[in-house]
């Protein structure tokens, strides 16, 4: 038998390329495009419709969510109960969500009960009644949900960060007072319903075990023209308005932990350097090994965790540092953070660490792109910015090229510690570490 | 159905292997039969934070998440009042490296004194963040020391104070990993694009020369049957009313943990459940409701938790869910609904079997429990449940008796 090496690492192979099982375009007789990705084991289905029916389109609060909300609750058709029994039997699954820009019905169903699910998704889409009892109710629960979450640290910072970032009335906010939900009318609701779940306002994907009936179902739910049209959108504009304030405390004093939030706006994934910027987030935050977790966590314990992130919207972005930490070492928590950033600013990153940090994001991309479901949930966020999955495979790429001195030049140019705006939330005892 | 191989090395691990060709990644996942049940109750919470020291080295590598990152792999950990469980994801080339890790800290840990002072923070850190600064977070808290009197579920996987957590020695952390960290009490899984001749080489290589080690047998002691109504009340600085309700059922392998969690699909499955019905939509009690199982392997708990909507008193809202109850437990639900929540248990059964890691979970958790080949049998005992399990289940478990009540109360 041959010897064990115990402390020599056995011998890796890199991920060079990923294979992406990629997406295959269909349009319904009505224009509306559809997109494909076939695969998988087993027999089911995730279909998702996509409408431009995001808060970015709302004149209030609140109006994008509770139409997207309300879909489920009663139509030309069904009751709301009757919606919720049909889909529980057929052990199918239906999801809404309204985002900044887009708004979304998924159903989950197994491939031999469609007829029947995508009946119901058809009805809820195009012929939703928006029944008074149900708003109410779901208003309600709504509220009461909103009330909760606005009980929690990171929630109060994030609001507070979010409006030095983008301006407090600024979509990609979305802050609104809790006395919007008594404000709210159910008609203007209905009329953003009517306007915005259109036939030319909607794209579809649909992944799992897609053949040709499941393409010919959706052609005649969802290609004639028999849904509304609607005329021609205005075009919604939103300036951004970065405060000019660098800091800010929200007092909660019942807290035991402080919330931290650090970061700046940033651009957003079409851009040049974005590539470079995505490594600069991983190796600073962006994964266990990264160096905030190391330091912060793994060598001072004074959180669970630390995480930075960025997030990409279509008119804007940011980059955030992420962290609860005790309230007692708050202040110095956000010195070492500032430390680790500088040191990306003034020191070149090891070869060691920067192959390190490629191979991870190659594997992490193996991992995170082998499904048709996964393909669907980031073919989405892509085509929004007008791209594929190829991109994966062009950033992939591009990584390879990217040395040290452009992540040092990257953290230079937009890291500075004045480009930098810092939140804390927690108790009293925390301001003055701001 | 989920086909796999199984076999046991000399030292008494057991190994399965699912080959699931549609991904071009790996998992191993090692499920360690060591939980938070095991603890002594002057040391609780141990368990889990002996999960993190996992990660402080190992006896021939200093640092365990460097190089599994280096070859594009991931991992975490978890842990549970039963069981611990580790995993971890690799490009399917990279399968040894994952098989050098997880053996060698196996084998033994570098029990660092540096790696125990930072984790216990980290640890009352987390303890602090999910228990002490979340409106409702300390509800487990208090609930399973009112519904358990004398089994170790009175505990939560976290423990019962960050005292216990912070006077923990170093002395301590080794006894407790020779004591249940071994070949013999493990299940290693490793699904995803792999070969079983190729898994088994590896596992030879890598796990069969750590020697078995002695595990005393479990001897936990048994909860006493419940014979009165127990109520708790807390006042807290949150929003809303809060009550949640515990019954005492059945353990994960006995027949009736089927019929049991059809009962809590009956009434909380999805929208058209009872209660999501009665109580949300018509009745406009709740905020939220929710009716599940705690899920552990020993008799575990049946639970009712709900948010009151503004002005609702608890008088009401309990006097609406008992109403519930006593009808599930009076009345017998028809074929067509018993048929809809069966429908659901199989749907829900495909959906999970999309994901290899998932796969690896299951079975290894399966094996543990008695047989891993039960990931594809059990779909039939659920079948089996008929109108008639429902209703004297229902009856057995919603007794005023067999009930504890946390009444979680707003400050106004």
């Amino acid at each position: 038998m041959e010897k064990l090496y115990r402390n020599t690492a056995p011998k890796f192979k890199t991920v060079d390329s990923i294979e992406i099982l990629g997406d295959t375009k269909y349009t319904l007789s009505n224009n509306i495009p559809v997109h494909v990705i076939n695969g998988g084991s087993q027999e089911v289905l995730k279909i998702e419709f996509i409408f431009d029916a995001g808060i970015w389109y709302q004149e209030s609060p609140l109006v994008a969510s509770m139409a997207n909300s309300m879909l489920n609750e009663g139509t030309s058709r069904y009751k709301a109960a009757e919606i919720a029994e049909k889909f529980d039997f057929y052990g199918a699954y239906i999801g809404f969500s309204a985002a900044k820009h887009d708004a979304s019905v998924c159903l989950y169903t197994l491939n031999k009960y469609l007829p029947e699910t995508l009946e119901i998704t058809e009805n809820l889409i195009k012929e939703s009644t928006f029944p008074q009892k149900e708003f109410d109710t779901i208003l309600l629960n709504k509220k009461q949900r909103f009330q909760i979450e606005h009980q929690k640290t990171n929630v109060l910072a994030k609001d507070e960060f979010s409006a030095l970032m983008y301006g407090k009335k600024h979509p990609y906010s979305n802050i609104f007072d809790e006395s919007e939900f008594d404000k709210l009318d159910i008609k203007t609701v209905k009329e953003f319903y009517k306007s915005h779940y259109t036939a030319n306002n909607c794209k579809i994907i649909i992944a799992g075990k897609v053949d040709q009936s499941v393409i010919d179902q959706l052609e005649k739910m969802f290609g004639a023209e028999a849904w509304p049209q609607k005329n021609e959108i205005t075009k919604v504009k939103h300036e951004i308005l970065l405060s000019d304030e660098n800091k800010a405390f929200v007092c909660k004093e019942d807290a035991v932990q402080a919330c931290i939030r650090i970061g700046r706006p940033i651009f957003n994934k079409t851009h040049k350097d974005y590539t470079t910027l995505h490594l600069f987030n991983l190796i600073l935050g962006g994964y266990f090994g990264s160096r905030l977790m190391q330091n912060i966590r793994e060598d001072k314990g004074y959180t669970y965790g630390i995480n930075s992130i960025i997030i990409s919207h279509l008119k804007g972005g940011h980059f955030v540092i992420v962290t609860e930490v005790g309230s007692d070492v708050c202040k110095d928590a956000i010195s070492e953070i500032y430390k680790e950033i500088k040191k990306l600013r003034d020191e070149l990153i090891s070869d060691e660490e920067l192959n390190l940090v490629k191979n991870y994001i190659s594997g992490e991309m193996l991992r995170n792109l082998d499904s048709p479901f996964a393909l669907s949930e980031s073919l989405k966020g892509n085509l929004a910015f007008g791209l594929d999955n190829s991109y994966y495979q062009s950033f992939i790429k591009e990584l390879k090229t990217i040395d040290a001195e452009k992540i040092k030049a990257l953290a230079n140019t937009y890291f500075q510690e004045q480009d930098l705006k810092l939140v804390v939330c927690g108790p009293e005892e925390c301001r003055n570490s701001i | 159905m989920i086909e796999f191989d199984k076999f046991t090395l000399d030292n008494g691990l057991r190994v399965i292997v699912h080959r699931d060709e549609t991904t071009p990644m790996a998992a191993v996942n090692l499920l360690y039969d060591i939980g938070a049940r095991d603890e002594d109750p002057e040391r609780t919470g141990f368990a889990h934070l002996f999960e993190h020291l996992m990660f402080g080295g190992s006896v021939n590598i200093p640092n365990y998440d460097e190089p599994l990152q280096m070859v594009g792999g991931d991992n975490n950990a978890w842990t549970s009042n039963d069981v611990t469980n580790y995993y971890l994801t690799v490009p399917k080339d990279n399968l040894e490296t994952a098989f050098w890790l997880e053996s060698d800290r196996m084998l033994s840990l570098a029990f660092s004194e540096k790696s125990l002072e930072v984790q216990r923070n980290v640890v009352i850190e987390e303890f602090k963040q999910r228990y002490f600064n979340q409106p409702y977070g300390d509800v487990w808290l208090h609930l399973r020391p009112l519904a358990y009197k004398k089994h170790p579920y009175q505990w939560s996987t976290i423990g019962k104070s960050i005292e216990q957590i912070e006077t923990v020695q170093l002395d301590e952390v080794k006894e407790f990993f020779f004591k249940h960290y071994a070949p013999n009490n493990a299940v290693l899984v490793v699904s995803g694009n792999v070969e079983t001749e190729n898994v088994k080489q590896l596992a030879e290589k890598w796990f069969g020369p750590i020697e078995k080690r002695e595990i005393a047998k479990r001897n936990l002691p048994v909860e006493p049957k419940q014979t009165e109504f127990r109520s708790l009340h807390l006042e807290r600085n949150v929003p809303f009313d809060a009550i949640y309700m515990a019954f005492h059922m059945s353990g994960r392998t006995d027949d009736e943990f089927y019929s049991t969690d059809l009962v809590s699909d009956v009434l909380s499955n999805g929208q058209s459940s009872r209660i999501f019905q009665k109580l949300i939509k018509e009745k406009n009690l709740f905020s939220s409701i929710d009716a599940y199982l705690s899920g552990e392997f020993d008799p575990g708990l049946f639970l009712v938790t709900g948010k009151l909507s503004e002005g609702v008193s608890f008088e009401e809202a309990e006097a609406a869910i008992w109403e519930e109850l006593n009808t599930i437990a009076s009345e017998k639900v028809s074929d067509y609904e018993l048929q809809k929540v069966k429908n659901k248990i199989e749907s829900s059964l495909v959906f999970s079997e999309i994901s290899y890691l998932n796969k690896a979970m299951n079975l290894a958790t399966h094996e543990l429990l008695g047989d891993a080949n039960d990931i594809n049998t059990e779909v039939d005992k659920y079948r089996k449940v008929s109108v008639d399990d429902i209703l004297n289940t229902s009856a057995k478990l919603f007794r005023k008796e067999n009930c504890s009540v946390l009444y979680y109360h707003a400050k106004k």
